[in-house]
């Protein structure tokens, strides 16, 4: 059993490996590897996402009562990254390296910055106020083994 | 749980931060200009009032001015919060320590007594203003962190440095304090609480975050992340009774400070080549080389025997002069390579959160700075650097380091005018895309 900090934070650090790994692939430009990292990181931060918009946070606003606050803002960034998300496709179909580059620090930034927030603030605050943490996570994990 | 913490906009407004960084490479200019100015007398001697002058410019103008203006903004993205009433605080403490800075480097030059109270009073005034705003955040409300103590140590470390300032230039103007020794120990005193304490400490804050943040790097050891920082801080006091021990030991924390650093960049996970990645290597580098120069024996240095094929100049400066220009200031360059376009971009990006449509005008990081401009930054900066040292050895070369000097710290001016200008059009495309 993992909770939610563990497990979400180990997530966090799956997209940096692989949007690492296809952005070295980018600069050497090798274009079907780049492609290949790219997709597996865009499954993983999608699924991420999704893990949070859908089930942590609604159920962290309902525990807490707090529907404006912090999850609020983090849907709102979650909402930025996919649209950088977008543009670093269009690059990369388009294999603009500059471009690519220049988009995928700036993606990198954004994503280090707001899971910097979940790490130090959001999921802290989850373990607190959700009981059922623990079940919530190995429900994940049973979707991911599918 | 403390919900304020959460506040995500507690960014202060940016021209406030950039004023800060803005002024600082003017100082270096102006610094240029002396060098230029003074000849080859300037190299003679630490003790030359032009080369006070010049040191201060360096490591008040340009260093310390950065650091100011980089905390502003590091205490809310590290800590959760920023300075009360950060205009106020910002706008007077920077124009009041300009101003002091200006009239320091004066005093120096004409060695006038006014220009000497004149300074010390804007200098209390512009710093005490600022440091009483960062120390109040720092005891009431921030929370505990490896980076956080950092910052309080360097933070202690520059209100040492500060007061032992106004002592020495009170002494100048002939106020003294008893029971206090007026020599060259406690002059050492206030540079190396200065160099190794302020800027020093607070690199070692800074790369617990920005590594990992910029460059996917793993965390620093834990007892790095812990002891480093009160370890430096501890050897900069025993520095004052134990003086050749508590210097050797600092030069042996510094080089592991080093390894780490190195080890921890060839650990990160972004291969991707960049330029602050190689002022971070360059700064390492640099840390050991002074471990070396520092416990090589005297007869290296200014001996009819030497081993070399030449003695090397005096040991201070020399070793000084390295630590400035090729560790703090490589840090910092590096620092600002990075700071400039990610706080222009995380502004804009902040004002879209309510707006999201307006996410299409703002530029990638890039486009802030321009990655090709970076690197010419670099090499501009190892030429200047060692220009630097060949005026050390050979100071009738002193117009070749003025030029260079003066060559990179107009590029690094004009680079932030671009990052500036492009903010401020893109920050009114999107007022226009509100208001429509
Ligand atoms: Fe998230
Ligand atoms: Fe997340």
């Amino acid at each position: 059993m993992s909770s939610i900090p563990e497990y979400m934070t180990k997530k966090h650090r799956e997209c940096d490996e692989f949007f690492s790994e296809a952005e070295a692939a980018v600069a050497d430009k090798d274009w079907s590897l780049a492609l290949a990292k790219w997709q597996l990181f865009a499954s993983e931060l999608t699924e991420h996402l999704a893990q949070e918009e859908e089930t942590l946070f609604p159920q962290f606003e309902q525990a807490t009562g707090m529907t404006s606050g912090p999850t609020q803002v983090m849907r709102m960034e979650h909402q930025q990254m996919r649209a950088l998300v977008q543009s670093l496709d269009n690059a990369l179909a388009a294999k603009d390296k500059d471009e690519y580059l220049g988009l995928s620090e700036t993606l990198m930034v954004m994503m280090q910055q707001h899971n910097m927030k979940e790490e130090m603030m959001l999921y802290p605050m989850m373990a607190q106020h959700l009981t059922d943490g623990e079940q919530l996570i190995e429900g994940f994990k049973a979707n991911e083994a599918v | 749980m403390n919900m304020s913490g959460l506040s995500f906009n507690a960014l202060p407004p940016i021209d406030l931060p950039f004023r800060f960084f803005l002024s600082a490479p003017l100082f270096i200019i102006v610094c240029a200009l002396l060098v230029l100015f003074s000849g080859e007398i300037l190299w003679f001697s630490r003790w030359q009032p032009n080369m006070l002058a010049l040191m201060h410019g360096f490591t008040l103008g340009f260093l310390t001015m950065v650091m100011m203006g980089a905390l502003l903004q590091l205490l809310p993205v590290i800590g959760g919060i920023g300075i009360g009433k950060p205009r106020f605080i910002a706008t007077t403490s920077h124009a009041l320590y300009s101003a002091g800075v200006i009239t320091l480097m004066l005093s120096f030059v004409l060695a006038n007594n006014w220009l000497t109270l004149t300074a010390l009073v804007l200098l209390s005034l512009g710093l005490g203003i600022y440091l009483g705003a960062i120390i109040w955040v720092l005891i009431k409300k921030m929370s505990q962190g490896d980076s956080i103590n950092c910052f309080r140590l360097a933070i202690a470390s520059l209100t040492i440095l500060l007061l032992l300032g106004i002592l020495l230039l009170a002494n100048k103007v002939g106020v003294t304090v008893p029971f206090i020794l007026y020599d060259k120990h406690l002059t050492d005193i206030h540079a190396l609480m200065g160099l190794v304490g302020w800027a020093g400490i607070l690199i070692i804050a800074v790369s617990f975050q920005v590594l990992p943040m910029f460059h996917v790097a793993p965390n620093m050891p834990k007892y790095i992340r812990q002891y480093l920082g009160v370890c430096t801080f501890t050897l900069l006091i025993a520095y004052i009774f134990y003086t050749e021990l508590a210097l050797g030991l600092l030069f042996i924390s510094q080089g592991g400070f080093a390894l780490t650093l190195l080890y921890v960049i060839n650990q990160r996970k972004r291969k991707v080549p960049d330029t602050s990645i190689k002022y971070w290597k360059l700064s390492a580098a640099t840390l050991l080389l002074l471990n070396l120069l520092y416990f090589l024996p005297d007869s290296f240095y200014s001996s009819t025997h030497s081993p070399l094929f030449m003695a090397l100049p005096d040991k201070t400066m020399l070793l000084t002069a390295i630590f400035i220009y090729f560790y703090l200031l490589s840090v910092i360059q590096g620092m600002l390579l990075k700071i400039l376009p990610f706080l222009s971009y995380t502004h804009l990006q902040q004002r879209c959160l309510v707006d999201f449509s307006a996410m299409q005008f703002i530029p990638h990081m890039h486009e802030f700075l321009n990655k090709k401009h970076g690197i010419v930054l670099f090499y501009m900066h190892i030429m200047s650097g060692l220009s630097l040292l060949a005026v050390i050895i050979m100071p009738s070369l002193y117009f070749i380091f003025a030029l260079f000097l003066l060559l990179e710290f107009v590029w690094l001016f004009v680079l932030m005018m671009k990052c500036m200008a492009l903010y401020f059009s893109v920050n009114k495309k999107i007022n226009l895309s509100n208001t429509a």
